[in-house]
């Protein structure tokens, strides 16, 4: 037990944040193939509502699976496939107006705003080739990342999804991992320096085209803008919300009719377009065909189908703060422990001259109303005498 | 939303106190923690990227081929933060500031033996001299002077799999031979010493067979008479040494160890088992949230009113007013077909919400079912927060 208490200054107690990270691989094999025939794998977890479908890293009758995202679609009751002959077309608008008033927020106006990429710009009549009118994302699919993954934050800059190309269902399925067919990459590379925080649920950034893709047809990138005529070198697809952990792509990740695309790009070669898949039959179908046909969890599998990769890394912030605790010369040299003394004697002296010794083994930290609160132990005993000082750094992490 | 504060008497700090049940098997060089199974992969390997026996920290990597695994990684800066299998000389020198140190995944844990000759050099016991002499004053077994020198067989059992004590009474050791007990040890007095219950022999039944560290999660094996004499069967235990009756300082042959290791299929008609119970605690938070007569009847939920009634205000530069036509729905169920039941304010109570002084929403406790709230009901919702 203490006799003697230091009390700690302003200069003594710091705090700190660290943060540590965790690199999160998805292979295109956990999401489809693996664990049965695309698209009835046994780790893909459909409900009976229908609204969305879960992933999970093995069967998730198993009880070592782990949840690793949701996956969900919709579209805007503003979008041009809203039609109420669509399949699921309630759902698909609920499930949008759910996302995008709880990632956009709404307007002064009270109403839900539609997710859009900042900076773009709504084209002025008569632009282009007069296939765009709007700069919204109106037609979206929806990635919802485990909180076990995402931990406090996805880690700016480090997210990317790889997204096969080409219009065959079964083979990029069985190369996930080849390399043989064509794949298009979407990051939010540069987001360290460059985010937004306008979101109520925190910040988020854009996914643009890598160019590490063949995202280029004709040597200009395909997914530039074309605002006013000129092509800008604007290439969002998508957006991901850091906090949130959720990734929102919208149309114009696919080559599709143009009128619900938020900007315009090329044509491209067939081998070079991102296709949803559909089974049965096995094929290809176009993205509004998908979304106006199909059920959420069909529309779902087909994405599934044409992922090669997610990966990103995740943040967990580590609260510390660190107490210096300052042994003076003059302090601490004695012991109250009862094997201090031998017949009233300083038993580490051997004559009066000697200095006292003493031995830290442990620092108590302690109330203001001097409450034992937390202790540090050491590695091993400090010798402390009159001629040394010491600061111990004790560390409490939260 | 009405906000209430939680009076003095309305929070209780408790624990909770569990008994997590362990069990191992030990066969033929291998070990089955709770008789799990081994599952083999899609990309080979087990599931879990562990051997059988073992507990698993996280269990992010499930099935995963080599080089898509999940790693964690810090950054090295001023904070000095790094992970524990890093030295202090490594951190220094071997990292620059901004230098990435990186760990992996998966972390665990498995019970291991280690057994010392009789005279061996045991740095282990000499580390637990003070807390096997604290214990003696609950039985003289626990003396060091019983262990300093004499042939052992320690069993060590990391915390993760008892939490913070092993609980007293329940270790429960058997000793198989060919499938069949020949010897079964448990602390039937609850003071930590191992002692004989069943075996093949009557005389050594009531024997002690070691003692238990509850706190500390050790095992310690002194006896090496025969469990067994009748058939005289003997294995090779030690892969150094030669054929040995069974007996408790062979206990767990071929479960991992640091020291000599037992090879697969060498010993391979002795089984044994372990089981034991942890105890764990988990603080827990009760909070009682009151809804009292007369309050909580309003919701400002747009279907609390009636349809057509809709919400409206005018304003100004010096007035606001809310319109004095919005009418509330009576829900209240008429008992006879064709008659609206009296009005009565109503309202149903789905979650409650918790706030922190500054009314941040830091909790949300949703009901299974809503709860009618009338003018006249009283209710007290009891809330349970495991921290």
């Amino acid at each position: 037990m203490a006799t003697t208490f230091k009390t700690f200054s302003n200069n003594d107690i710091v705090s700190t944040r660290t943060l540590l990270h965790e690199a999160i691989p998805i292979t295109g094999s956990i999401i489809s193939g693996t664990y049965g025939k695309w698209p009835n794998e046994d780790n893909i977890k459909n409900y009976s509502h229908g609204m969305f479908q879960s992933v999970y890293d093995y069967p998730y009758l198993s009880s070592s699976s782990n949840h690793l995202f949701d996956i969900t679609c919709g579209y805007s009751g503003q979008s041009v496939l809203s039609s109420s002959t669509n399949v699921q077309n309630s759902k698909k608008i609920n499930l949008y107006n759910q996302m995008a008033q709880v990632l956009m927020g709404h307007s002064t106006s009270g109403t839900i705003k539609e997710f859009e990429i900042p900076g773009s710009k709504s084209p002025p009549t008569g632009d282009g080739d007069g296939t765009f009118t709007h700069n919204k994302m109106r037609e979206c699919y929806f990635f919802n990342f485990s909180r076990l993954l995402v931990k406090d934050e996805i880690k700016k800059g480090s997210f990317s999804m790889t997204f096969m190309t080409g219009a065959a269902v079964e083979a990029p399925q069985n190369t996930h991992d080849g390399g043989t067919t064509a794949k298009r990459v979407f990051s939010d590379a540069g987001a360290q320096n460059n985010y937004f925080t306008n979101s109520p649920a925190g910040e988020y950034a854009i996914l643009t085209a890598s160019s590490a893709a063949p995202e280029t047809a004709g040597g200009v990138n395909y997914t530039q803008d074309r605002v006013g005529g000129a092509r800008t070198n604007y290439a969002g697809v998508g957006l991901v919300f850091y906090q949130a952990g959720v990734a929102v792509i919208s149309s114009s990740l696919f080559w599709e009719h143009p009128e619900q695309r938020h900007h315009d790009y090329l044509t491209l070669a067939a081998a070079n377009k991102i296709m949803i898949a559909s089974y049965p039959p096995k094929s290809t179908f176009t993205f509004r065909d998908m979304f106006t046909g199909s059920v959420i969890s069909g529309t779902t599998d087909g994405l599934r189908n044409r992922i090669a990769d997610i990966s990103f890394n995740n943040t967990t912030e580590l609260n510390s703060t660190i107490y210096f605790c300052r042994a003076h010369h003059n302090e601490f040299n004695y012991s109250s422990n009862p094997t201090y003394l031998d017949g009233s004697k300083i038993r580490v002296k051997d004559s009066s001259l000697d200095q006292p010794v003493s031995y830290i083994t442990t620092v108590g930290l302690y109330s203001a109303d001097n409450e034992l609160l937390a202790i540090a132990k050491l590695s091993e005993p400090l010798k402390k005498a009159p001629d040394n000082e010491l600061t111990i750094r004790v560390r409490l992490d939260y | 939303m009405s906000y209430f504060k939680f009076g003095p008497n309305d929070i209780f700090y408790n624990q909770i106190k569990a008994y997590p049940k362990c069990e191992f098997l030990i066969y033929d060089g291998r070990t089955y923690y709770n008789n799990k199974p081994e599952l083999t992969g899609n990309f080979g390997g087990n599931v879990l990227q562990m051997d059988s026996g073992h507990i698993n920290l996280y269990e992010l990597n499930v099935d995963r081929p080599a080089g898509e695994l999940i790693y964690p990684f810090v950054v090295k800066d001023g904070t000095l933060h790094a992970f524990k299998t890093v030295t202090t000389n490594a951190f220094h020198n071997d990292f620059d500031y901004g230098d990435i140190i990186s760990g992996s995944y998966p972390l665990t844990a498995t019970i291991t033996r280690e057994r010392y000759a009789s005279g061996q050099p045991r740095r282990q016991i000499e580390s637990l001299r003070n807390a096997l002499n604290y214990h003696k004053v609950l039985t003289p077994n626990y003396s060091y002077d019983f262990f300093d020198t004499e042939e052992l067989n320690i069993i060590n059992i990391p915390s993760i799999f008892y939490g913070s004590s092993i609980k007293k009474g329940s270790v429960d050791l058997k000793f198989y031979i060919t499938g069949s007990l020949i010897g079964r040890a448990t602390d039937k007095n609850k003071n930590g010493t191992l002692i004989e219950i069943t075996g093949s022999q009557a005389d050594t039944v009531g024997n002690i067979a070691g003692i238990v560290l509850y706190d500390e999660g050790f095992i310690i094996l002194t006896s090496s008479y025969n469990l067994d004499p009748s058939t005289s069967h003997t294995e090779q235990y030690d892969p150094g040494g030669g054929a040995e009756s069974p007996s408790w300082i062979w206990f767990g042959a071929g479960m991992q160890s640091t020291g000599s290791i037992v090879p697969s299929s060498t010993v391979i008609s002795s089984s044994y088992s372990i089981s034991f119970e942890g105890e764990t605690y988990t603080p827990v938070i009760t909070m009682h949230a009151h809804a009292r007569k007369g309050m909580l009847n309003h919701s400002n939920n747009p279907t609390y009113i009636k349809s057509g009634s809709l919400y409206s205000f005018s304003t100004s530069s010096v007035r606001y007013v809310e319109s004095r036509q919005v009418r509330v729905k009576n829900i209240v169920s008429s008992s006879h077909i064709g008659y609206s039941a009296s009005f009565e304010k109503r309202t149903y109570i789905s979650k409650i919400g918790l706030y922190d002084k500054d009314n941040n929403l830091i909790g949300i406790a949703k009901m299974a079912t809503p709860v009618r709230k009338r003018e006249k009901d009283q209710y007290t919702f009891r809330l349970k927060l495991d921290v």
